[in-house]
């Protein structure tokens, strides 16, 4: 037996799901689209149930309702368990009256949390399930109260079986019937489509012939209606009776969110109490966490002999002589009798590399924890509530500015703090745009380059960085908006939850899920491309691994990759070919922290030698202060690390998508940094 | 966007746009005229048909989106999508 969970958005859909299978779930994406497919097994039974989209509505507009619709035709599930949040009692039996219309037998699970009492509304519950014609549970999702009742009546078949219920007026019945009466044999959901037929459905067109089309016509001038506002006025006007008789609402007084939203949203304190708001999360997740973290993982993984831990401006610093994870195992492999290469892939290749990716992992932990409390306290609502007005001239969402902020610290969460996004428009251009923001990992790019060629304005171009990122970003929403998502209606139709207090048990296991997720990316993905970038920077093209001794580094294949590439740098260096700056840029995509890393070892330096000696070096010597902003800008937009990369194909939903994003991110850094690089060039000429 | 200056108070009995009101204020709906069939479908969907009664509940402090409250539950809509909808205010 299969079951299909459909609700509409924020009724508890989801804290029911969970209830239900407990632990036995599999999360996905529904096909062709990025809108997460979860599936599991109700507990203590053989029943599957399949977590539908939340929804208001079978219309054929949106993604998650065709999503619905689609799998309700095709796959025809044997029970559609619809959960309604009874205190928004109305909208959600308006798309009862949809699901009852499908020959799929349905159960109510009405969610009447505590709230329901504070507002003072008192649902009839036996004479709801009468006049609906289908059995109601009443379930408290959060609190797990009624579930085992629903799962037994689910299990028993002792549910009551869908019955067709007539919500219309005779005169509109008739036309329902009579457009039944034509229909082919075996038309799929005769009632559903003889109701698509009079909303003029674009899918059920091919259903309309002259007799239905004359009946419509008639019901329409009877109403003064056309076909889809008439269907939607009879179902309101159903559900209205039905509350009238059912429903015993005593006046409500101010709620406590109500009385909080005066606070929160109030016209001169919400956007001071946003920043604070926003401050914290920063602070504990990047600032705090991150500081003291991402040097004690490095320590781990690669050993360190001072221990640097910092927050803000203050940093301890500790003598520790750590060995770490890679000197280690390589002093094992050595002892072992193991060769140099072999020592250098565990060490720089393997450990080096997912080393640099786990440095994120408390970082996420936080972070993740943050914005699951703002969630599901009801907040993170009203942030995009009250931004609305400013990001949706550029083609974003107000909950756009979460990703921005945190991009500053690592582009890694922040990418993936996207997901709060409904507008699947507004999200795609986040995703692909939060990389823009200078991140933690992109500022000793940023250092080495900027006090090098600027000595004291320094502090100015780095800063000039900043504002350079956030024009481009605001430049490529308006644009992008306007020419790829042309045409598509991003209409803001959202709600302002009631605030609760959270749920620690949820947040845990989302946290939880989230941070697995990305772990077992580290450990796959992301450890196989610099695996590849190790390989390729330790070897001949005659596989003479590179002891700096015999073989240098330019005789690396990734050197003659950098070779057949430096033509890409040609422009934005001022008209010189460098196999160097090309490799160093490429490393990049490990972590943006190695690009400084790998041009000190092109330049033969050790790691006692001031990082500034590389300019110095005949490698490097040919940078100007134009090249060298160029540079900066061309590892600004390029493509992020394999981290953000990785990132951004979870989250974007296809690998087709990730590469159109980096590819779109790639030339328009190269544009950019050329232009710079051009007029450089052109002036010295 | 010249929405707001145009925005003058409406008083009880006078007909609008919705997105005319102002905190506060109960309306009407009396039709819709929008060319966007999914907006149009979705406003629908939503509950707002020709006769709901309407109450702006709140307003974001840069005054865009619009917090409604009808048919005993709420809807935030930003004020171009508003202003495809005939109303009538009685409060």
């Amino acid at each position: 037996m299969i079951c299909a969970l459909v609700g509409n958005q924020n009724s508890g859909k989801t804290t029911l799901f969970n209830a239900l299978t407990g632990s036995n779930q599999k999360v996905g994406n529904w096909p062709g689209v990025t809108i997460e497919k979860k599936e599991g097994t109700i507990k203590g039974t053989k029943i599957s149930i399949v977590d539908l989209p939340g929804i208001y509505s079978l219309s054929p507009y949106t993604q998650e309702e065709e999503v619905s619709r689609k799998y309700c035709f095709e796959e025809t599930p044997d029970l559609i368990i619809n959960i309604i949040d009874a205190t928004s009692l109305e909208r959600s039996l308006y798309l009862t009256t949809q699901l009852l219309e499908m020959d799929i037998d349905v159960v109510i699970a009405l969610n009447m949390e505590d709230i329901l009492d504070e507002a003072g509304i008192k649902i009839d519950v036996d004479a709801l399930s009468k006049r609906l014609g289908c059995s109601i549970v009443s379930i408290s999702a959060k609190k797990g109260s009624g579930i085992k009742k629903l799962i037994d009546l689910i299990s028993s078949g002792k549910y009551i079986k869908n019955q067709h219920l007539k919500i219309y007026p005779n005169d509109i019945e008739d036309v329902i019937q009579n457009n039944i009466d034509y229909f082919a044999k075996d038309q799929k959901f005769k009632r559903f489509a003889a109701v698509k037929v009079i909303e003029h459905d674009k899918e059920y067109l091919i259903l309309e012939n002259r007799h239905n089309k004359a009946n419509v016509e008639t019901l329409e001038k009877k109403y003064d209606m056309d076909g889809e506002q008439l269907i939607a006025d009879r179902r309101y006007a159903f559900i209205q009776d039905l509350k009238t008789d059912c429903v015993k609402a005593s006046k409500r007084p101010e709620s406590l969110t109500d009385k909080l939203d005066r606070i929160l949203l109030n016209k001169w304190l919400a956007i001071p109490i946003f920043i604070v708001v926003m401050a914290v999360v920063y602070m504990l997740s990047v600032g705090l966490v991150g500081g003291l973290t991402v040097n004690l993982i490095d320590m781990l993984f690669n050993g360190a002999d001072v221990l640097e831990l910092s927050f803000f401006q203050m940093t301890w610093s500790f003598e520790v002589n750590f060995l770490g994870l890679g000197p280690w195992l390589g002093s094992v492999i050595v002892n072992a009798g193991g060769s140099d290469w072999a020592v250098s892939l565990v060490q720089n290749g393997i450990v080096a590399g997912v080393g640099a990716v786990c440095n994120f992992i408390p970082q996420i932990i936080i972070l993740f924890t943050c914005l699951a409390l703002l969630e599901t306290t009801g907040y993170m609502s009203r942030i995009s509530f009250f931004l609305d007005r400013v990001f949706h001239k550029f083609g974003l969402s107000g909950k756009s500015l979460v990703p921005f902020i945190l991009g500053t610290g690592c582009s890694v969460p922040a990418i993936m703090s996207c997901r709060t996004i409904e507008d699947p428009d507004e999200k795609h251009l986040s995703i692909i745009l939060t990389p823009f923001i200078p991140c933690n990992a992109k500022l000793p790019i940023i250092t080495l380059f900027a006090s090098y060629f600027f000595g004291t304005s320094a502090w100015y171009v780095s800063f000039s960085l900043y504002v350079f990122a956030i024009v481009i970003i605001l430049l490529c929403g308006v644009i992008l908006k306007h020419l790829i998502y042309k045409g598509h209606s991003s209409t803001f139709i959202s709600e302002l939850p009631a605030y609760q207090s959270p749920s620690f048990s949820y947040i845990a296991r989302d946290v939880g899920d989230k941070t697995y997720a990305f772990i077992k990316r580290a450990g796959s993905v992301i450890l196989l491309c610099s695996v590849v970038v190790w390989f390729l920077g330790s070897f001949t093209w005659s596989m003479h691994y590179i002891d700096g001794v015999n073989y240098a580094v330019e005789n690396s294949m990734l050197a003659g990759i950098g070779n057949a590439f430096a033509w890409v740098f040609y422009v934005m260096l001022g008209g010189n070919y460098s196999w160097a700056v090309a490799v160093s840029a490429i490393q990049g995509l490990v972590a943006k922290e190695q690009v400084v890393s790998s041009m000190t070892v092109i330049a033969g330096l050790g790691d006692s030698a001031a990082v500034s000696d590389i300019f110095a070096s005949p490698m490097f010597s040919f940078f100007t202060p134009w090249s060298a902003y160029a540079f900066m800008v061309f590892n600004l937009f390029s493509a992020p690390c394999f981290g953000a990369i990785s990132a951004m194909r979870k989250e974007l939903g296809s690998f087709k998508e990730m590469l159109k994003g980096i590819s779109f991110q790639i030339g328009l850094a190269w544009v950019l940094a050329s232009i710079i690089g051009g007029i450089g060039w052109l002036i010295a000429l | 966007m010249n929405l707001n200056n145009k925005r003058k108070k409406l008083t009880v009995g006078e007909e609008g746009h919705l997105s005319d009101l102002r905190r506060g204020q109960k309306c009407v709906v009396l039709n819709f005229h929008n060319d966007n069939a999914a907006l149009r479908r979705r406003l629908l969907d939503m509950g707002i048909t020709k006769g709901v009664t309407i109450e702006i509940k709140k307003i974001a402090p840069l005054g865009d989106p619009v917090d409604i409250c009808l048919r005993g539950y709420e809807l935030c809509l930003r004020r171009d999508d508003m202003h495809g909808i005939d109303i009538k205010v009685v409060k």
